[in-house]
């Protein structure tokens, strides 16, 4: 027995058939813990070393329900709990809705519970290296050999008897691997003590920083649009003389297109005279606008029955009755912007031209309905 | 071989079951008589399709590992001869069941744009080609490979192999024409364009699962000596697969159909999802995904031939259910289980048994002609 301690001893075969014969007969004499080096895959090897069936699917599957009960819980608590939105009408907490994420969450968890647990807890990679990698033999196990390992278990491993067993197996050339002086895979103590140091290192960059920063002012890392000469809105600012930096506008301000006019009666405004041009652009504004303000009440030919109003039994103002017809122009636009009767202002809503242009249109309806035998004429175009 | 024992038994179910068969149209009325006919003639041919495309889907991705097992696919697709003159029979049905062929469709304003293609002429023309289609694909890769037993020619694997690609054409095209205008015309103004994917999903699990339901008796009888855990791990494989995606489609369909919440399309799900076939819907997702997929999710699953059994016939349960679930409830809203049920089960289940039971003398029980069974044989994982 030699002084220096064994980490395993390997015994090296030509064929794989050589190495699936002598699998039984090292296990059997049970001098340490056996595993096999091949080149590629060899078929029943894993039946024949006796190994565990690997945990890894054990581990996918608790992953990917834990992953599929995380987003579950987590949407139900979004969107049932926390902040309940009704959304296309459905209920807060459709599952259906939850079945996407869920789907995603779960194969999230699963694969990376698949990859990372094989790497770094089932192979512990990272690992400094191992002393088959260091071995004369690598070349060959990569390579056209297969290799038989007889791992040391504890202290009383004998590696001259191990090297016999396999010899007498069949191996043709036997090596024995020394024990690295420390252990070729991570420890606890290396992965704290790794972590530890990074979480050392960036609190002590923060707050250095920080108190630099603080006692040098001059020394100002990063100064990119930190600094700005303009004013933010809900700020305050000693520019202005009541201290805000948002100014109302000044009285009397007039959004573009909504001048005040039509401000007197009704009876004033009689005389008021339609600027537009009776052209078909102006016509289609007016259209689009009359069916979009004025049609739900007033109808679609203008007779009061409108596509709304038509079913409470209301009674707008019927625009093709005598009444209407005689109606001038600017008595029609003071009743858009001021309203009357039941009828709301709508100087909100349209523009000075497009009221102008729905007095066009809605004179066209008027035409429409009461046409003269000289309409029939045939315009040249 | 071995004694045909339970065989009086099953010819008295068949002749109880015609009985009933009879019985229902004259005392069940037409509509119960043809709803239950052409769910039979669905599940008929879903599984002889569903085996016929395990059989071209070897041939098409040239896999090795199913040759030992490719007899039995293709016995159980020889279901296509009766499903042919089933599906003629079904022929009937289209005045009774099928709304698009009324003469009141030609005022429908959706069935009257699609009357010429819901008419009895077309709609039968279509059915037509659809058996033609199935006739060549069965004469060419089963007759071929029946012939082949005698020949030892290999030149059938390399014809199999140019032909497949082209079958898988015409598969999607006849399983699509078959699930559109047999299960989803009964109900023609609602339409989905994932349905027959949905439907070969299906078809595809009952095939598996007849399969492996036919390997696993072949293997009870001591038939098929070579073929091993391995072979069956795949089936279980597929099976296992194949739950998630028919999940995936159907749940795919049905969600869509939920967010936009559209009368026409939802109505089809509203039914579906009130009274009784609220209990029926939710059973058919256990049955059809989450048992299943909780069963198979081990690798010991795939491999025990008693589990992979008890699977197997819960998948053929949950097909029928599936159909059923997909025709009767055009019958009105509540599911019909009654005694017409039953004798058509009776009448269509003993009739596969028998057909099945002397496809399995077909031919030799491997395809021994086959350059590639050995190499299936060796098939390791």
């Amino acid at each position: 027995m030699s002084a220096e301690k064994a980490y395993s001893v390997l015994g090296l075969f030509d064929t794989p058939d050589a190495l699936m014969q002598a699998i039984p007969k090292v296990r059997a004499a049970k001098a340490g813990t056996v595993e096999a080096y091949t080149p590629y895959p060899i078929h029943g090897i894993d039946d024949a070393l006796g190994l565990r069936r690997s945990p890894l699917g054990g581990m996918v599957l608790v992953m990917g329900v834990l992953g599929a009960l995380t987003a579950f819980g987590f949407e139900y608590w979004i969107s049932a709990i926390d902040y309940p939105i009704i959304t296309g009408g459905k209920s807060p907490s459709s599952w259906e809705a939850f079945i996407p994420i869920m789907f995603e969450v779960t194969v999230l968890f699963a694969t990376f519970t698949a990859g990372l647990g094989m790497l770094l807890l089932l192979n512990r990679l990272p690992f400094f290296g191992h002393p088959v990698l260091s071995s004369k033999s690598i070349k060959g196990i990569t390579r056209d050999r297969f290799a038989l390992a007889i791992e040391a278990e504890d202290e009383s491993f004998d590696a001259a008897a191990a090297a016999r067993i396999l010899q007498d197996a069949g191996a043709v050339e036997v090596e024995v691997l020394p024990a690295p002086d420390r252990s070729p895979f991570l420890t606890s103590t290396y992965i704290l003590r790794t972590l530890g140091g990074i979480f050392v290192a960036c609190a002590v960059a923060g707050f250095g920083i920080y108190t630099l920063t603080k006692w040098f002012p001059v020394l100002r890392p990063m100064v990119n649009m930190q600094d700005q000469p303009r004013l933010n809105a809900q700020k305050a600012s000693t520019f202005f003389k009541d201290g805000r930096g948002m100014q109302a506008p000044v009285k009397g301000t007039v959004a573009r297109g909504y001048l005040p006019t039509a401000t007197g009666t009704q009876d004033a405004s009689a005389t008021l005279v339609n600027p537009l041009p009776r052209t078909k652009e102006v016509f289609a504004v007016g259209r689009k606008a009359y069916l979009n303000r004025c049609e739900v009440c007033h109808g679609a030919v203008g007779n009061g029955v409108g596509s709304l109003t038509s079913a409470y039994g209301a009674k707008p103002a019927n625009l093709q009755s005598q009444q209407f017809l005689d109606y001038p122009d600017g008595k029609m636009y003071w009743a858009i912007v001021n309203g009357k009767n039941a009828m709301p202002s709508h100087a909100a809503d349209l523009t000075e031209s497009q009221r102008w242009a729905v007095i066009h249109y809605v004179r066209a309806l008027q035409r429409a309905q009461n046409a003269k035998d000289e309409d029939l004429k045939v315009v040249a175009p | 071989m071995s004694q045909p024992k339970a065989s009086p038994l099953i010819y008295g179910a068949v002749a109880l079951g015609a009985v009933g068969v009879i019985a229902t149209y004259l005392a069940a009325g037409p509509q119960r008589f043809w709803a239950n006919w052409v769910m039979w003639f669905v599940l008929v041919f879903t599984m002889g399709l569903g085996a016929l495309f395990i059989a071209a889907l070897e041939h098409l991705v040239n896999a090795k590992w199913s040759v030992p097992i490719r007899r039995i696919p293709e016995r159980i697709a020889t279901l296509l001869l009766p499903a042919i003159p089933i599906g003629l029979i079904a022929l009937g049905a289209l005045p009774v069941l099928y709304p698009g062929t009324r003469p009141e469709a030609a005022h429908h304003p959706i069935l009257a744009g699609k009357a010429f293609w819901l008419s009895i002429p077309f709609f039968s023309v279509r059915t037509l080609i659809a058996f033609a289609l199935v006739l060549v694909g069965l004469t060419v890769l089963v007759g071929g490979s029946l012939k082949q037993d005698t020949t030892r020619d290999p030149a059938f694997n390399i014809r199999a192999r140019k032909f497949a690609p082209g079958f898988m054409a015409i598969f999607a095209l006849v399983i699509t024409v078959v699930a559109f205008d047999w299960v989803s015309g009964l109900t023609p103004e609602w339409y989905s364009d994932i349905f027959g994917v949905y439907i070969f999903a299906g078809a595809f699990l009952s095939g598996l699962a007849a399969t492996a339901l036919s390997v696993l008796y072949l293997q009870g009888q001591d038939r098929l000596s070579g073929v091993r855990g391995d072979h069956l791990y795949n089936l279980g494989g597929f099976l296992f697969a194949f739950t998630v995606f028919w999940s995936y489609i159907g749940f795919a369909q049905y969600m869509l159909m939920w967010y936009a919440n559209m009368p026409d399309e939802v109505i089809y799900y509203k039914v579906r999802l009130a009274g009784m076939w609220r209990y029926i819907t939710i059973a058919l997702g256990s049955m059809h995904f989450i048992l299943p997929f909780f069963v198979l999710v081990t690798r010991d699953a795939k491999q025990d031939p008693r589990r992979l059994r008890r699977v197997a016939f819960l998948m053929l349960a949950a097909h029928v259910l599936d159909i059923y679930w997909l025709i009767f409830p055009i019958l009105g809203g509540k599911p019909l289980l009654g005694w017409p049920e039953l004798s058509f089960a009776l009448f269509f289940v003993g009739g596969i048994l028998l057909w099945l039971r002397a496809a399995m003398e077909k031919g030799e029980d491997m395809p021994v002609g086959d350059p590639f069974l050995r190499e299936g044989l060796e098939f390791r994982l």
